[in-house]
């Protein structure tokens, strides 16, 4: 047990059970995007929730602009809890970005890990001309990035800055707390940046640990013809087409979503399609 | 929808949980250029820019869920020419009816926006400048750190040069003084006076001479200039020296000795075509008894031998310098003298500055002088010239009076 990374990550655990299962957030959230999942499995599954570092209430201090310029830092976070907690033959759950970057742990550790469920995975948002379609132009993420500016995201006078500076103004800091997920304003703009201009594509196949692809209906972020790419290319893969629209089934549709992993868990008798 | 609600003046919309338009208020309808049954059921990404459909799932849609609210986003609508409308939106979830809508209300702030644009170009070019100016710092103090290393290596270099002219000048006083320790004291006896006359340039001496007594009545008389002068030639007058001094108080024949010196001369530079060195030499072997003298020069200034009605003969060079070419053959040469005779040797630094004619001239006039009040003679002319030249070379004179 590391308490160091326990605290670094705001590391939380739940449940009776004894198998490890362990929730990686999308971009720009924290753990709590994870509640109405999460608390299903806590009889039977040991719960291991936790925030990257610069989201939710990790330790902000630990922000370093070189590791976590690529999804590599992120990734190293995930394996830092994991061996932190010495996991073994864990399921690992992640949304959106989470899911590359569980990949990427497993392909480092494979060890830790027995299943990946990856809720609305993208190895590569942009569209290469004639070569692969990630759904969006250059100038779409652009605009993006632009568009988090003007949310004065990565503003330091207005959010950081603001609560660096009055530590005897806890009152800021709530107001922190209410925007965005609580992901510090400055890093959820690197995030942004290095989620969205990254390219894991080649990593998929690197990846040895059979996995389950959960693909929302209408989910502009990550959209079909990507799910299919991932399932097309992820060595021992099953794609589930859901119901649910949007790109936060985990929130919007909390039911569907655990169905669909209880199924992957072998707990029914599934049904192939 | 009521009728103030309708004609707020801010745009006004309902959306589902699966955020599809339910209704819209006549203001944003107008702003969006749309009849409402266009836009009811449509999904709210229908109206969104496509950077502003990434926002809104990306932020929006965790953002209410979790919080149930959000204020003061600033989002881009799309209108039906699609023209992007920046705006200001709050939007809050809430239970109506028995389900859950989100109300959205939405402030146009094209005029805002221009100068938030504006704010964040400036901004940016703040922030570039700002990191400029740190880098030119930064460079500027690694440029001054390096400047005060490089000043602080050439002041010990500078030191240590300083300190090398010191001891070097001290080493070459020194070694100056060695070569002059070499130099004999004047012969005077019933057969004949040797007196010599020497004042080094200011480096080291290229010339050495010896005369020495072989026995009764012989006496070797040797001078040599190497070429050059300055801690080189220097060491070849002492290389030198050693061996004429040996071969001379032998006794050798002139020949010989001129050959091992010249030998000792190729030898020396056998292997470096580059350092070799000569010198002009001449060696006078004078037998008292026969009144003769055997000599051979090579290369060096005439030897003048003058006789008692002050006639003047010239020993000339007749071999090329010593260590020059090689295998050269030498062949003494002798002449005799009579009484009252004497020899005039000097090396150039001695002929440069007063001219051989002047020196024969000297030497009739004060042939009945003493050999010391010759000298003078010599030593003052030499000074007068040297007042307007600058001594460069070594001098050197020796006279021999034969009785």
């Amino acid at each position: 047990m590391n308490p160091n990374i326990l605290l670094r990550n705001n590391v939380k655990i739940r449940g009776r059970g004894t198998r490890p299962m362990i929730f990686a957030p999308g971009f720009g959230c924290d753990q709590n995007v994870w509640q109405s999942v999460a608390k299903d499995f806590e009889d039977e599954y040991h719960i291991i929730l936790f925030d990257y570092v610069g989201s939710g209430n990790s330790d902000i201090q630990a922000y370093n602009v070189e590791r976590y310029s690529t999804l590599d830092g992120y990734a190293q976070d995930v394996l830092d809890v994991c061996s932190a907690l010495d996991l073994k033959d864990a399921i690992f759950v992640g949304h959106s970005v989470g899911c590359v970057i569980g990949m990427l742990a497993s392909i480092k550790h494979p060890e830790y890990f027995s299943k990946l469920v990856l809720v609305g995975p993208s190895p590569c948002y942009l569209n290469l001309p004639n070569d692969y379609y990630g759904g969006f132009e250059k100038e779409q993420l652009l605009g993006l990035i632009d568009m988090m500016d003007k949310n004065y995201i990565g503003w330091a006078t207005a959010f950081a800055g603001t609560v660096m500076s009055n530590p005897d103004r806890p009152e800021l800091k709530r107001d922190l707390e209410n925007r965005f997920c609580s992901t510090d304003p400055i890093i959820a703009r690197q995030f942004a940046e290095v989620t969205f201009f990254a390219d894991n594509r080649k990593d998929l196949a690197k990846v040895k640990v059979p996995s389950l692809i959960l693909q929302c209906s209408k989910d502009v972020i990550a959209p079909s013809a990507v799910g299919e790419y991932i399932h097309k290319h992820l060595p021992d893969s099953t794609l589930k087409v859901m119901k649910a629209t949007g790109h936060c089934p985990h929130m919007s549709h909390p039911e569907e979503t655990i169905f669909l992993i209880r199924q992957f868990l072998d707990e029914f008798p599934t049904n192939d399609l | 929808m009521n009728e103030q609600l309708n004609e707020a003046p801010c745009g006004y919309l309902t959306l589902s949980e699966e955020d599809d338009i339910l209704s819209v208020n006549q203001t944003l309808l107008k702003l969006l250029g749309y009849n409402l049954d266009q836009l009811q059921g449509q999904p709210i990404n229908y109206i969104l820019s496509a950077s502003a459909i990434l926002f809104h799932q990306l932020y929006l849609v965790p953002l209410i869920k979790l919080e149930n609210q959000i204020e003061e986003i600033y989002i881009s609508l799309k209108s039906v020419d699609d023209e992007e409308i920046p705006v200001l939106l709050n939007a809050v979830q809430r239970e109506r009816d028995g389900r859950t809508i989100i109300e959205c209300v939405v402030i146009p702030m094209r005029k805002r926006n221009e100068l938030e644009n504006e704010l964040l170009i400036a901004k940016k070019e703040a922030e570039t400048a700002l990191n400029a100016r740190n880098k030119a710092y930064a460079d500027l103090e690694i440029a001054h750190e390096t400047m005060k290393m490089q000043k602080n290596k050439l002041i010990e270099l500078n030191e240590k040069n300083e300190k090398f002219k010191v001891d070097t000048e001290r080493e070459l006083g020194l070694a100056k003084k060695i070569q002059e320790t070499l130099l004999p004291v004047p012969i005077i006896n019933e057969h004949l006076e040797i007196q010599a006359y020497y004042k080094g340039s200011n480096q080291l001496s290229g010339d050495i001479y010896g005369f020495y007594q072989i026995d009764a009545q012989r006496y070797g008389l040797i001078l040599l200039d190497v070429m050059g002068h300055g801690l080189s030639s220097a060491l070849i007058t002492m290389s030198l020296h050693s061996i004429f001094e040996r071969l001379i108080l032998k006794g050798s024949e002139v020949k010989t000795v001129m050959k091992e010196l010249d030998d000792h001369l190729h030898s020396l530079f056998k292997n470096t075509s580059k350092s070799s060195h000569y010198c002009t030499a001449v060696y006078l072997l004078i037998d008292t008894d026969k009144r003769e003298i055997n000599y051979i020069n090579a290369g060096h200034p005439s030897v003048l031998l003058q006789d008692i009605n002050g006639k003047q003969y010239e020993l000339r060079s007749n071999r090329p310098p010593l260590g020059m070419f090689e295998d050269i053959l030498f062949k003494t040469n002798t002449v005799t003298y009579n009484k009252e005779s004497m020899l005039c040797l000097y090396t150039d630094g001695v002929e440069e500055p007063i001219g051989s004619d002047r020196l024969c001239s000297l030497l009739k006039t004060y042939s009945a002088a003493p050999l010391s009040a010759l000298k003078e003679e010599v030593i003052q002319s030499l000074r007068y010239e040297e007042d307007t030249l600058q001594r460069k070379d070594d001098q050197c004179l020796i006279l021999v009076k034969l009785k």
